[in-house]
């Protein structure tokens, strides 16, 4: 297996493990053209994930759509451009649309020894989003959770390696859901790419969302 | 006790916005000589990396117009420097006591951590603090050092690895041997001289001194020890 057990409930990731798994990572995105790369800080041998998106929101939307697609209003929240939408749909969107520039990055964690997932958020006339704005942004799934501690979720924090105003997911949790998605592979003999599981979990609360053939590629490993 | 910026700037606040029209007020920041100051440092922090060479009081420029939003994290409350403040103090548990400690803690014990800084309460601080500071008779230290050292002028904002207090053959690890491997510019001389120095709450310890002993006795009060490398000053 290839992390540290410490106790039962412990499933440390080893920040040389997480370089790995970043590196297979990066090998399927580009693979499938999702646009991650791996980063180095300029005066050492650290790196992490980066990936920047556009996203459409349609925070007040319009009635006649509403009707169309009330059975996936939470996917309206968070539309990608490069979907395709008929002509009466792009007026609709276009008249409350905003779009919003996110940068994605997955740094290490030392401490927690765990991934963190920071991002910046901005317009397209580069004023940048408020925490207020953000914590009004997470899925409306996960809202209620937000609610009982917005200050333990996610906060403006200084970018480790870049030194630069973020946003970031708390780190401290991580390992109480990521050991029971381990546990249950490793009962199940299946090899899994931690940060493509992980991602997958908080990736989606901050509007990022993994394609299932990132999935595919764990269980392709297994064959090997 | 040192704090942050934005924790003890009430009084300026108000000075200002005396003299100030309505609409022209909007988040407070500071500068010192061109660069905002990072309120989320703690002020002794930012005072040996900035002006560690210059004489007190510390003059620095108070703003309330044009943010700096790449440079600096809003700070619209309290709220904001209390997350920031109990995030550090996590982090370094998580170091030191892989956050065994501060998660038995209860919430009011947070609270009591946070209420002993910002309002000033020595005693109130430590009846709390001390906890963090114990480790289990068995080992002779924390599992971790928490600890960031800063050099002004880099992109990196600071360099923080892990590294344990007491050696494989049960020795202490120094100031030195943190160094050492961590940063091992800061200790090295060029030319036969050292270009920079070491300092920590504005006194450069001997680097000798153990750090288990450092981290436990000159730690901020977010349990960091934060250290600064900064040029020799040039009398």
């Amino acid at each position: 297996m290839s992390f540290s057990v410490a106790g039962e409930e412990d499933f440390f990731l080893e920040e040389k493990k997480f370089k790995q798994y970043c590196e297979e990572f990066i090998k399927h995105s580009q693979k499938i053209g999702d646009g991650w790369e791996w980063r180095t800080s300029k005066d050492f041998a650290d790196g992490y994930l980066s990936k920047t998106h556009f996203q459409v929101t349609n925070r007040n939307v319009p009635p006649d759509l509403k009707e169309k697609n009330k059975d996936n209003i939470e996917q309206m929240l968070f539309m990608h451009v490069e979907e395709s939408l008929d002509d009466s749909q792009v007026d609709g969107v276009c008249a409350t649309a905003e779009v919003i520039r996110y940068e994605y990055h997955v740094l290490y964690s030392n401490s927690y020894q765990v991934p963190v997932l920071y991002f910046r958020a901005c317009f397209l006339d580069g004023r940048p989003l408020t925490l207020d704005e953000i914590w009004k942004s997470v899925h409306a799934c996960y809202q209620a959770r937000l609610l009982e501690g917005p200050w333990d979720t996610i906060t403006q924090q200084e970018h480790p390696l870049l030194g630069q105003p973020f946003f970031v997911l708390h780190p401290c949790r991580t390992n109480e859901f990521m050991s029971s998605v381990l546990i249950t592979s490793q009962k199940e003999n299946r090899c899994t790419n931690y940060i493509t599981s992980w991602l997958s979990i908080v990736g989606p609360v901050v509007g990022l969302n993994l394609s299932l053939s990132y999935a595919k590629l764990a269980s392709e490993q297994m064959l090997i | 006790m040192i704090s942050y910026l934005t924790l003890v700037t009430d009084k300026v606040k108000k000075h200002f916005q005396k003299v100030m029209r309505q609409e022209e007020v909007s988040e407070i920041w500071f500068e010192y000589e061109g660069t905002p100051l990072k309120w989320h440092y703690p002020i002794g922090l930012l005072f040996d990396l900035h002006a560690s060479n210059t004489a007190l009081p510390w003059s620095i420029t108070v703003h309330f117009k044009n943010f700096p939003e790449k440079d600096l994290l809003h700070c619209h409350s309290k709220d904001v420097i209390e997350a920031h403040f109990m995030a550090c103090i996590k982090e370094a548990d998580a170091l030191k006591h892989k956050s065994q400690v501060i998660n038995e803690m209860q919430k009011k014990d947070h609270k009591q951590l946070w209420m002993g800084l910002q309002n000033d309460k020595f005693e109130q601080f430590w009846a709390i603090n001390r906890k963090l500071m114990e480790y289990p008779p068995e080992d002779s230290g924390f599992r971790y050092i928490p600890f960031r050292i800063y050099q002004a002028a880099t992109e990196r904002p600071f360099i923080q690895k892990l590294f344990r207090p007491i050696a494989s053959g049960g020795q202490l690890h120094t100031l030195g041997d943190l160094l050492k491997d961590v940063c091992p510019s800061a200790i090295t001389p060029e030319d036969g001289e050292m270009k920079t120095q070491v300092m920590i709450h504005g006194i450069e310890p001997m680097l000798e001194t153990p750090i288990q002993w450092l981290s436990e006795h000159m730690s901020y009060p977010d349990n960091f020890l934060h250290i600064s490398i900064i040029p020799q000053p040039t009398d």
